[in-house]
């Protein structure tokens, strides 16, 4: 009997013991690792991003952390280039000692962490892009990775959807920067084409262009009703201006990246009732989310100028990262944290995403979009989440 | 053919007013060129910078003193032109006077790092999120028949064909230019001939600087402002080649021939080929061998005989 009770407890000695704390967590803190691009072409980003992430972070630790242990957000930078994201993501797991990565920006620096994540078992939450490769599973890591944002190809089918709801003969053109983005924008159009049997026109540009001319030109040719645009900030100001110019005003159509209070500001006239698809809820809606984060954002007496989608961005995967700490419990493994994101099904961050559902085979997060339309300059919601 | 002509006639008119843009950066490279055989391949942040301080001004003048638009924009202007003079003066002061004796090759990395320099130091300065510039020919638009072109397009090759015109008339009919063609070819027997070298270098910098301001503000309201822009002057540097490099007409001929061909391809020839599509980003430069192949001194360019 004395013998059995030995064991027993030696036998939970070495049960516990096997089940050692991952790196990066301590009693009262947590170290999370973020890969942004400070320097590079997306250096625009990298700024906003992470400060509004450390807004809902703090907002949470003040007010007393994840089962009493405060977030620490530690910023590698990658410069937008894949081979420094491999190097900034080695630092932050071997140097740093980060417990799980977060919110690592662009979509070819996350697939070239792939075989890192794999190699240390170590969770991406939140990668900040919209590419719908995050949640494939026949992808190497694809267990790591808890993508929150509804897929390029998504939106590009729902925009192709909405237009034909619009007018059911519609002429539909797509115009698509020539890279891992422009990818995923072409597979979800393709997939709208077999679905629907229509033909849509594809017209490319290189990363960094500043000219539509021919592009637009050959949208005006081919009779386009309505052009979804795969661009960013300036893309959709200079093609519509260039739209506008030639007597040419088909419906146009913006994927999440173009979602900024600039485009319709910029683009004047020639913007009028551009409609952009976006994954969340504006950052100045209404929605208890969105509240929160102007109430926190005044109160921090940040510049005023970093307020917006971008700064809203970063704070709303924050939501989800925290959602997850919470989720996994007291005892925080890596193992315990991919089940807790696991466990999260139909959350919907204080109304600031559609409803948002992981398992243990679903790593895609939200896959809806809501329509936000320009109007005088200003974007309105014209829609309730459509996916 | 009827419907192509309309669509052609576009794309050529809107790819002159790119290579009109490319034209104003190319100008600038040819400037420094002739006088000091040097290659400055800071001209692209040279013109970012210029945009950057443009905008500074004109915030001042429309919000802080509420002058009107037209007003505030020619005071900015002259605003920043006062500016680059002082930074040409800079410059020359900086990268020109410490390394002209040494060889070209130290003076093209220095402004290789002065552009590298420049991009950083406005992205703290000015914050790294794009600028939308205000401009006072708005989205105005000029009509003539199916074709379309932007009051601001109009305004962009204007200033190109008036530069380029006012830069040749100085380097081939004035004294001054004269002093300058001397400087590039010999700067020693130049000196002993009376010619005052350094005065000479000090004008080729704040030459080009007012060149790549000209070419900022002119740009910023078509591209937006971001510390990227300066990136155009590597796509105006094969227009500068292409036209002849050191040959200030070959700047805008080089600029416009590399824009059509940009645009072109990116219609009319795309739409009907659609393999085009996938060679778009390398067909300026098939041009470019092409001609240099018939040509090895570009359109322009003068052929160099050394006699021994």
């Amino acid at each position: 009997m004395k013998k059995t009770a030995l064991f027993i407890i030696f036998a939970a000695f070495i049960w516990t013991g096997c089940e050692k704390p991952s790196p990066g967590v301590s009693d009262s803190e947590i170290v999370i690792g973020n890969i942004q691009d400070l320097s590079g072409p997306m250096k625009e980003l990298g700024m906003v991003v992470p400060h509004g992430s450390n807004l809902y972070f703090n907002y949470i630790n003040e007010n007393g952390g994840v089962h009493g242990r405060k977030i620490k957000m530690l910023i590698e930078d990658h410069q937008y280039n894949p081979q420094k994201s491999v190097a900034a993501a080695k630092k932050l797991i071997d140097q740093s000692q980060v417990f799980c990565l977060y919110n690592v920006i662009g979509t070819s620096p996350v697939e070239a962490i792939r075989p890192i994540l794999d190699e240390y078992q170590i969770p991406l939450i939140a990668p900040a892009t919209q590419s719908g490769s995050m949640s494939d599973r026949t992808r190497k890591a694809w267990k790591m990775i808890f993508h929150t944002d509804t897929g390029y190809d998504k939106q590009a089918r729902i925009l192709v959807e909405y237009a034909l709801g619009e007018n059911p003969d519609a002429k539909i053109g797509v115009i698509y920067q020539d890279d891992d983005y422009g990818e995923n924008v072409l597979k979800g159009i393709g997939e709208a084409e077999k679905k629907h049997g229509i033909e849509i026109q594809r017209e490319g540009f290189q990363r960094g262009a500043t000219d539509f001319s021919g592009q637009v030109m050959n949208l005006l040719k081919g009779g386009c009703t309505h052009v979804i645009i795969g661009g960013v900030v300036k893309e959709p100001i200079i093609v519509m201006k260039t739209a506008a110019a030639m007597n040419f005003a088909p419906q146009f159509l913006g994927i999440s990246p173009t979602m900024d209070h600039r485009v319709a500001i910029a683009a004047g006239p020639a913007g009028e009732g551009f409609i952009a698809a976006n994954f969340a809820q504006l950052w100045n809606s209404d929605v208890e989310g969105a509240v929160l984060y102007r109430e926190l954002f005044a109160k921090s007496g940040s510049p005023e100028q970093l307020m917006g989608m971008y700064n809203f961005y970063g704070f709303i995967t924050a939501m989800v990262m925290v959602e997850g700490l919470e989720r996994a419990g007291k005892n925080l493994t890596r193992k315990n944290l991919i089940r807790g994101m696991e466990n999260i099904k139909n959350w919907n961050g204080m109304g600031v995403f559609p409803s948002i559902s992981y398992g243990p085979r679903d790593r895609a997060g939200s896959e809806s979009v809501v329509l936000v339309q320009a109007k005088e300059g200003k974007q309105k919601l014209i829609s309730e989440w459509m996916d | 053919m009827n419907e192509l002509f309309p669509g052609l006639a576009q794309e050529i008119v809107s790819g002159v007013a790119l290579g009109c843009i490319y034209a104003l950066i190319a100008l600038g490279f040819t400037l420094i060129f002739k006088a000091t055989e040097v290659v400055n391949f800071a001209q692209g942040e040279l013109m970012m910078v210029g945009a950057y301080v443009n905008f500074f001004f004109i915030t001042i003048f429309l919000d802080s003193l509420g002058f009107g638009n037209w007003p505030s924009f020619i005071l900015a202007l002259i605003a920043s032109i006062g500016f680059s003079v002082l930074f040409g003066v800079f410059l020359d002061f900086a990268i020109n006077k410490p390394l002209k004796d040494e060889p070209v090759f130290s003076m093209i990395m220095a402004t290789i790092s002065v552009a590298i320099i420049l991009r950083a130091v406005v992205a703290l300065i000015a914050g790294p999120i794009t600028l939308v510039p205000p401009s006072p020919f708005g989205n105005s638009v000029i009509r003539l028949g199916s074709v379309a072109i932007s009051t601001l397009d109009l305004f962009i090759i204007l200033s190109a064909v008036i530069l380029v015109s006012i830069f040749y008339i100085i380097f081939n009919k004035t004294r001054w230019g004269l002093a300058m063609q001397a400087t590039a070819e010999d700067p020693m027997a130049a000196g002993l001939m009376g010619i005052p070298v350094k005065k000479v270098y000090r004008n080729v910098w704040i030459f080009a600087t007012i060149v790549a301001t000209i070419g900022g503000v002119l740009l910023a309201p078509r591209t937006l402002l971001d510390t990227n822009m300066g990136f155009l002057g590597l796509k105006a540097f094969p227009a500068a080649v292409l036209g002849g490099f050191g040959s200030i007409p070959g700047a805008i001929v080089g600029g416009v021939i590399l824009g059509v061909v940009e645009t072109i391809s990116m219609g009319t020839l795309s739409f009907h080929f659609h393999w085009i599509k996938e060679i778009n980003d390398v067909i300026v430069w098939i041009v470019l061998i092409l001609v240099l192949m018939i040509r090895p001194v570009g359109i322009l360019g003068k052929e160099e005989v050394e006699r021994v």
